[in-house]
């Protein structure tokens, strides 16, 4: 009996153990390895995402740009970049959902002994193109930010590298990735979302050129030497036509669907309303591109079948009604509208603008500018007879049109760039348009202030680079803005 | 009274009353029988005569009792080297409450017990201050010796990002916590250990204290206990929203472009080509149009359809029924039917238990049936087999939501929706109308005049109607043990036990809610963990001065939960239908997680004693964990505690009843969540037919060691007088060193956070209990007992190099921290600009800000907390009362930051200092001068416009500091009244042994705090890093019961 209860109370207890073979820490779920490829096409969905996306809590660089505006809760449009967190929103995207997934795809290609060593550096340097990409928006937000330390997480503090410097580090990791891209063999082939392997290293060279002279261009005012190299060594090179145009082609169901869809369209929301600044000014132009940007509105209190409708924008940072003003147009409102990362229209009128500071890119500015306006209202779905009559408005037209050549240049540009908040926030803060200031504001929201998080766990490396930008703060110029 | 031991003093013989509570001893004339009890005062009769009847006096001081402590194993309170609160059954469930957790706030030392306000909403339980800086600072629940999971849905994780989020504040359900599972009619009584001492053989899993409860065993003959209760509520009113009665719907005065100063549309909604005066419905503020009865408008009721207002004009004024009248008296009933039985050789018990409560949430309940059962038999003199099962099954309905929801397919927070975004002009009685008219969302929050769907929020009622989320549990829980005397001196224990539930959880957004797309979702989870435990117990006396008791022992632990979760895509195609199949789109992935986990220990303890004075224990634990590096996967941790009862060398001094001192110092070790060493890939949904995955935004580490907790304690035990007074002083101090979390750092990196051996938080204190009986007479007696605490803890380092651990982040900057030199949970954001400790103003009569938001304006911690509980009892009644209180801490008031911009609460109302109403134009005297100074330090006298939203109040205008506010309070907890039939009446019913019956209330009072219109306890839920922060804050809710308990 004895040895029976001792036996039996043994093997209970020794049941229980560990058995060596068995190692349960694995999270049998998940994947250990992973195709590189799998995550650089995860990386080339959000970048495309945090571009594209209009939540408020990312970005609201549309209503900074004044395309829209907001209806009650105003205070994105009133500059308040901390009741949602913004900025912690957007940097957060790009460093933890684009760039740490790249410099993993990085990693990963860089030790996969399976590919040739043309694919190898071909898909190297699409990864690298997308990184400088990557960065150079977020400095275009910020100004000064983490980038020799960056995504390394035995650094959990790393030090903000001067603007400038980056610059000039990214210009030369894009020659590097722009001499190592072979068309004899693919890249990441249907893997890379932009392209879906279609003519896929020729258009990354395309792409990759016109990052370049974009991130040229930028210099302009601070580095004209660098601008002008970078702009002409990449101008022959960029891209050609709308056909080229670089975009993210969403798909027609969630959760691969454009994100302005998701959150206004599927989520319907009424917090936006046309901006007064962009409708005001297509409509002094007579714009043919407006019924693609916005809703025409019936604004006679007693609607009649005879009224005309019109374009109407809420006043910027102030409190609007949303049925009174147009909202954004049913093009806009479409799960499978593209993103557009770089597209012809924008580098014309860099092309026109290099003209004017004397850069040798060839043609004429008003050649650039008019090929600019054509690329952009034919991508609108804008006629060739809506093309000509809007040329030959006097205010369009180059050689009429009031102003200096970055005013003619920047207000064309400002329209194209409709529904690209975060370019047409750049370019009105590089090109030194003057748009109307919120009620309680004095100054233009000229960057993003840093995350709050980065008050919080990366105090010392802040409060440095609030030191070095010149104050942390919304008014604070970045290195390029000389306006 | 059944189960009453009765010895005789000084002679190991005894027995037990049985189920009539008679008893046979057979005892000289001379000696002295000695009646105890748990939870009663023992009392000692001489014998003089054949029959001896006395009653038992209900006891909160329990010096001198046996209790139970780590491993089942019992010890005499009075040598006890470490402390130990013990709270019988009847303290726990004579209010009937079918939540034990909440039961314990108030009666424990150093305890801070937070119940969430909505039904079955989770308890957080803290003891002797947080020490993890992240994860759970819970205890550990043991049940008969069965660790008993007590995990919130978010630290059991598999749940969607949905669930994950609520932590920083956004929506979400709280599903409660799963010891509420627990039948409070089957504790015989509740053991708290704090200190790692005490807790140091069960294990890293006791690091933040064990709660052991034992439940009621059988005793002799047959006995039956029928309970039957019903409790009711009310809101209290002093905790949710009060609003101004003056000003209706909209922002401010511009609705009209072309009437200035317009508060409502001009549209002609009648087709009849004039325009009318029409509510901006889309707004959900209360900035509008002063209340006039004699103004006419078309509200939202004129817009609907259904509506018998439909086109018709109403008077402007505010609303008769405000959102409280939404809420439900909530009431409970409350039955259990308990028989146990014995013989010499072995007893039983068997119980059912079934409540039903419905919520302050119309459609809302949770429903329960918990059987228990337990049995032991004596097979031989020296072999003991027992058993329990218990198996409860929960089912909830319609819990509320929390934090900020409606987004990102997020339930909504009405509670948000009532203290933050409201027209007053609204009556929730004409909303009931118009859901229960169409079944629709008919609502007051509609677009425009000819979009009727909502803009912002629903008809509440829609909300908890169609919105509404269901849940069941099913649990069992229990173990076998065989013991065996090997030697009068040896005893063998094996032990098994299981703890498993299967989980089913699922939400609903039914189409046509402002939540879009449409969806409904649904989470398996089944849990289990099994132990097997094998103790020897030894028991000697080495000599006749010194005793030896021993344990030696393994225990082997398995954990394994398993998880699937899914919900549509795009919406629902058919309205109502909640099945994954009615998904517009293909269904993405369904997320699964497996989280297995083994740890074997060995261990062993010892306790010498010398005399009946000097006791000292020592305990060795080694434990493995495959969570843990195979290289740092064991770890060792030992105590050692000593005791010293002068009271025995005292003897002479016969006013000092009982005295000791205690002394003990322990570490305990602790293993890593689950998937914290290896690096992973997560998935995302496939774009096409490209696969896409991503780096996990946590960073693992294979290099983790086991983090560890030093723990130093002693104390000073003594009663009086025959213990009509006594008191319990406790000193701690814990640090808690190498902890295992993920650190949050600057996203730069890459990543959100990285797991990290880290940090040194350090939790000192004192607990301070005190009780007495002033009066005692044979017809009336006065117990008190009264419990201080104060826990002071610091944040003494952190990860190398960081100096602040971001806990949480919530709207508007503010964030809860662990920040060096801090007290862990400190609260940061923007602050006034201070001159000369006044708030500084602009020119203009603004506030001035910091910039920054890493201010520190608040910190989460109390200062000192305590509860004093009183009994009287006359004859044969009884009534007894608690008041707890905390005092310091503070609540970052979300609801107030909105509310306040919003105009709902009256500080945006009313008159100013010229005896004009505050929301007239400055121009016609109205506005208000912000209390503070100019930068001169002269006192602000600019009078700023207070007519809309923007203007005076709400987040726009002042800094996150402004909406912090302390959360001290003083409660009256637990009132009871009880009245036990007295025998010679009851007798003569027949059957009936005894009766009683009470009459009880919990929360009836908060009779102190500082947080407007919302209760200081409430939080976002279970997990540490929530407190400090409301929003969406539910009421509290006061609980009124009938009782009737008959004794068969």
């Amino acid at each position: 009996m004895k040895k029976i209860i001792i036996t039996l109370l043994t093997a209970m207890a020794i049941s229980g153990c560990v058995k060596k073979d068995e190692y349960l820490n694995n999270d049998t779920k998940s994947a250990t390895a992973v195709p590189a490829s799998t995550l650089f096409s995860y990386a080339e969905k959000q970048l495309s995402d945090v571009l594209a996306t209009s939540a408020y809590n990312v970005n609201i660089f549309r209503l900074t740009a004044q395309q829209w505006t907001e209806t009650t809760a105003i205070s994105e449009s009133d500059y308040d970049l901390k009741l949602r967190n913004v900025p912690d929103g957007f940097w957060n995207a790009i460093y933890v959902n684009v760039l740490r997934n790249l410099y993993e795809a990085e990693k990963l290609t860089q030790a996969d002994a399976t590919l040739s060593a043309t694919q190898k550096s071909n898909q190297l340097a699409q990864i690298n193109i997308l990184e400088v990409y990557a960065y150079a928006v977020l400095v275009n937000t910020f100004g000064n930010i983490p980038y020799t330390q960056a995504v390394d997480y035995t650094n959990t503090t790393p030090k903000y590298d001067d603007a400038s410097q980056i610059y000039d580090s990214l210009l030369s990791r894009l020659d590097d990735a722009l001499s190592k891209l072979n068309t004899t063999a693919p890249g990441f082939n249907t893997a890379d979302l932009l392209f879906n392997g279609v003519n896929e290293i020729a258009s990354w060279k395309k792409f990759g050129n016109t990052v370049k002279l974009k991130v040229g261009i930028t210099l302009v005012d601070v580095e004209p030497a660098k601008a002008k190299l970078a702009v002409e060594a990449a101008a022959p090179n960029a891209l050609q036509s709308n056909a080229d145009n670089v975009s993210f082609n969403y798909l027609t169901t969630t959760p691969n669907t454009n994100p302005l869809w998701v959150d206004q369209v599927q989520g319907h929301l009424i917090d936006y309303v046309a901006g007064a600044t962009l409708v005001d000014l297509l409509n002094s132009l007579n714009d043919p591109r407006r019924p693609a940007y916005y809703t025409a509105i019936d604004t006679n209190a007693n609607p009649q079948a005879s009224d005309v409708l019109v374009y109407k924008g809420g006043a910027i940072g102030k409190v609007n009604t949303y049925n009174k003003f147009s909202t954004f147009s049913n093009t806009i409102a479409q799960p499978t509208l593209p993103s557009l990362l770089a597209d012809y229209s924008e580098v014309e009128f860099d092309l026109a603008e290099a003209i004017e500071r004397g850069f040798n890119v060839g043609g004429t500015a008003a050649q650039h500018y008019t090929n600019a306006i054509t690329a952009s209202i034919t991508y609108w779905g804008g006629s060739a007879s809506d093309i000509s009559t809007y040329l030959a408005n006097p205010k369009v037209a180059y050689a009429t049109a009031t102003g200096s050549y970055k005013l003619k240049i920047g207000t064309q540009k400002y329209i194209a760039l409709y529904n690209r908040g975060y370019e047409a926030w750049t370019e009105v803060r590089r090109l030194g348009l003057v748009l109307p200031l919120p009620p309680n504001q004095t100054s233009y929201l000229n960057r993003f202030t840093y995350p709050i998080t980065e008050q919080n766990v990366n105090e010392a490396n802040y409060s440095q680079a609030a030191a070095a930008i010149g104050g942390d703060n919304i008014a604070t110029k970045l290195f390029w803005d000389k306006n | 009274m059944p189960g009453v031991s009765v010895k005789i003093k000084n002679t190991s013989k005894g027995t037990i009353t049985d189920g009539k509570g008679d008893y046979a001893i057979k005892a000289a004339t001379g000696e002295t029988l000695v009646f105890s009890f748990v939870g009663y005062n023992t009392q000692e009769i001489a014998v003089n005569q054949a029959t001896i009847n006395l009653t038992l006096t209900h006891n909160a001081n329990k010096l001198g009792e046996v209790v139970v402590v780590a491993l089942g194993l019992s010890r005499n309170k009075s040598e006890l080297p470490y402390s130990a609160q013990t709270l019988s059954g009847a303290e726990v469930n004579s209010n009937r409450n079918t939540n034990l957790l909440g039961e314990l706030s108030g009666k424990i030392a150093g305890a801070q017990i937070k119940q969430a306000n909505d039904i079955g909403g989770s308890t957080n339980i803290v003891l002797r201050g947080p020490k993890s800086l992240s994860g759970s600072n819970q205890p550990l629940f043991v049940v008969d010796g069965v660790p008993i999971d007590n995990s919130s849905a978010i630290e059991l994780g598999g749940m969607s990002n949905v669930t994950q989020n609520q932590r920083n504040g956004k929506g979400g359900y709280d599903y409660g916590s799963p010891g509420a599972d627990i039948n409070p009619d089957d504790i015989a009584s509740v053991t708290v250990l704090k200190g790692a001492a005490s807790t140091a053989l069960y294990g890293s899993r006791a690091a933040n204290g064990a709660i052991i409860i034992t439940t009621k065993k059988g005793s002799k003959g047959l006995n039956v206990v029928l309970n039957t209760g019903v409790l009711f509520g009310s809101v209290d009113k002093s905790t949710f929203a009060q609003y101004q009665k003056e000003y209706g719907a909209g922002y401010g005065p511009y609705y009209d472009p072309n009437t200035p100063g317009s508060h409502f549309d001009y549209t002609d909604i009648l087709g009849n080509g004039t325009k009318q005066l029409v509510v901006p419905t889309y707004d959900d503020a209360s900035y509008g149009q002063k209340f006039d009865p004699s103004l006419l408008v078309y509200d939202w009721r004129s817009l609907d359809p259904t509506s018998p207002y439909y086109h018709k004009q109403t008077p402007w004024v505010a609303a008769k029924n405000d959102p409280s009248t939404f809420f439900n008296h909530p009431y409970t009933f409350n039955n259990s039917l308990f028989i146990d039985g014995g013989t010499d050789k072995g007893n039983y018990k068997i119980g059912y238990t079934r409540s039903d409560d419905y919520g302050i949430l119309p459609n809302s309940s949770i429903g329960k049936n918990l059987f228990n059962f337990g049995g032991s038999y004596r097979l031989t003199d020296k072999f003991t087999v027992e058993a329990s099962v218990n198996y409860t099954q929960t089912a909830g309905k319609g819990r509320g939501g929390t934090g900020f929801g409606g987004q990102n397919g997020e339930p909504m927070n009405l509670l948000q929706n009532f203290r933050e975004f409201w027209q007053v002009n609204v009556d929730v009685q004409d909303l009931k109308d118009a859901y229960f008219r169409t079944n629709t969302n008919d609502n007051w929050n509609v677009k425009s005049p000819t979009d009727l769907s909502s803009a912002y929020w629903d008809n509440p009622y829609f909300v908890q109607y169609q919105n509404y989320e269901t849940d069941e549990r099913d649990r069992y829980f229990g173990n076998v043990s065989l013991d065996y005397k090997l030697f009068n001196w040896l005893d063998i224990l094996g032990r098994a036990s299981e703890d498993y539930y299967n989980e089913f959880q699922e939400q609903r957004i039914n189409v046509g809610s402002v939540v879009t797309p449409s969806s409904y979702y649904r989470l398996n989870r089944t849990y289990k963990e099994n132990n097997y435990d094998l103790l020897l117990n030894f028991n000697k006396a080495i000599t006749s001065d010194i005793s030896f008791k021993g344990v030696l022992g393994l225990n082997a632990r398995r954990q394994n939960i398993n998880s699937i979760s899914a919900s549509t895509n795009g919406g629902l195609v058919i309205p109502g239908l909640f099945a994954l199949s009615n998904s517009v789109n293909p269904i993405d992935y369904p997320i699964e997680e497996v989280d297995q986990k083994v740890v074997t220990g060995v261990f062993g303890g010892v306790t010498f004693g010398y005399k009946d004075f000097l006791f000292l224990d020592g305990t060795l634990r080694r434990d493995q964990s495959t969570t843990l590096p195979d290289k740092n996967n064991t770890y060792y941790y030992p105590s050692v505690a000593g005791s010293f009862v002068f009271s025995s060398l005292l003897k002479d001094y016969t006013w000092l009843s009982n005295g000791k001192v205690k002394l003990n110092y322990a570490e305990v070790g602790n293993d890593a969540p689950s998937h914290s060493i290896n690096e992973v890939y997560d998935k995302a949904a496939n774009f096409g037919s490209e696969p896409l995955y991503y780096v996990s935004t946590v960073r693992n580490n294979a290099d983790l060691k086991p983090e560890r907790t030093k723990s130093f304690e002693t104390g000073l035990e003594a009663s009086f007088l025959k213990n009509r007074i006594g008191f319990d002083f406790t000193y701690y101090k814990n640090n808690t060193i190498n902890q295992i979390l993920p650190v949050s750092v600057s996203t730069a990196t890459g990543y959100d956070g990285l797991y990290v051996n880290s940090g040194n938080v350090q939790n000192k204190g004192v607990e301070v209990t005190v009780n007495g009986t002033p009066l005692k007479s044979d017809n009336f007696s006065w117990n008190i007992n009264v419990n201080f605490a104060k826990n002071t803890n610091k944040v003494l380092s952190l990860y190398d190099g960081v100096n602040n651990y971001q806990l949480a982040a919530y709207k508007g900057g503010v964030t809860t921290n662990a920040t060096v030199g801090e007290p862990y949970g400190t609260l940061r954001g923007t602050d006034f600009i201070y001159k000369n400790g006044q708030p500084e103003v602009d020119a203009t009569g603004h506030y001035l800000f910091t910039s920054n938001s890493n201010n520190n304006i608040g910190n989460s911690n109390p200062d000192w907390t305590g509860g004093v509980f009183n009994a009287f009892r006359y004859k044969n009644f009884t009534l007894s009362f608690l008041v707890d209180f905390s005092h310091g801490g503070s609540i970052y008031d979300v609801d107030m930051v909105f509310g306040l911009w919003t105009g709902l609460y009256p500080e945006t109302a009313g008159l100013n200092d010229l005896g004009n109403p505050k929301r007239n134009p400055l121009s016609q005297g109205g506005g208000v001068i912000l209390p503070g100074v100019y930068a001169n330090g002269a006192p602000n006298t600019t009078r700023i416009d207070a007519s809309q939203n923007q203007s005076a109040y709400g987040y726009q205008t002042a800094p996150n500091k402004a909406f912090v506010y302390d959360a001290s309070y003083i409660k009256l907890r637990e009132a009871a009244f009880t009245y036990s039939v007295p025998a010679s009446f009851v007798q003569k019913i027949g059957a009936v042994k005894a009766i009683d019956v009470s009459l009880n209330g919990r929360n009836l009072w908060i009779i102190h705090k500082n947080i407007p219109y919302a209760d200081p306890e409430d939080g976002l839920g279970a997990g540490s890093a929530y407190q400090g922060v409301q929003l969406g804050s539910y009421p509290n809710v006061r609980r009124y019961g009938f009782n009737l308990k008959f004794t068969f």
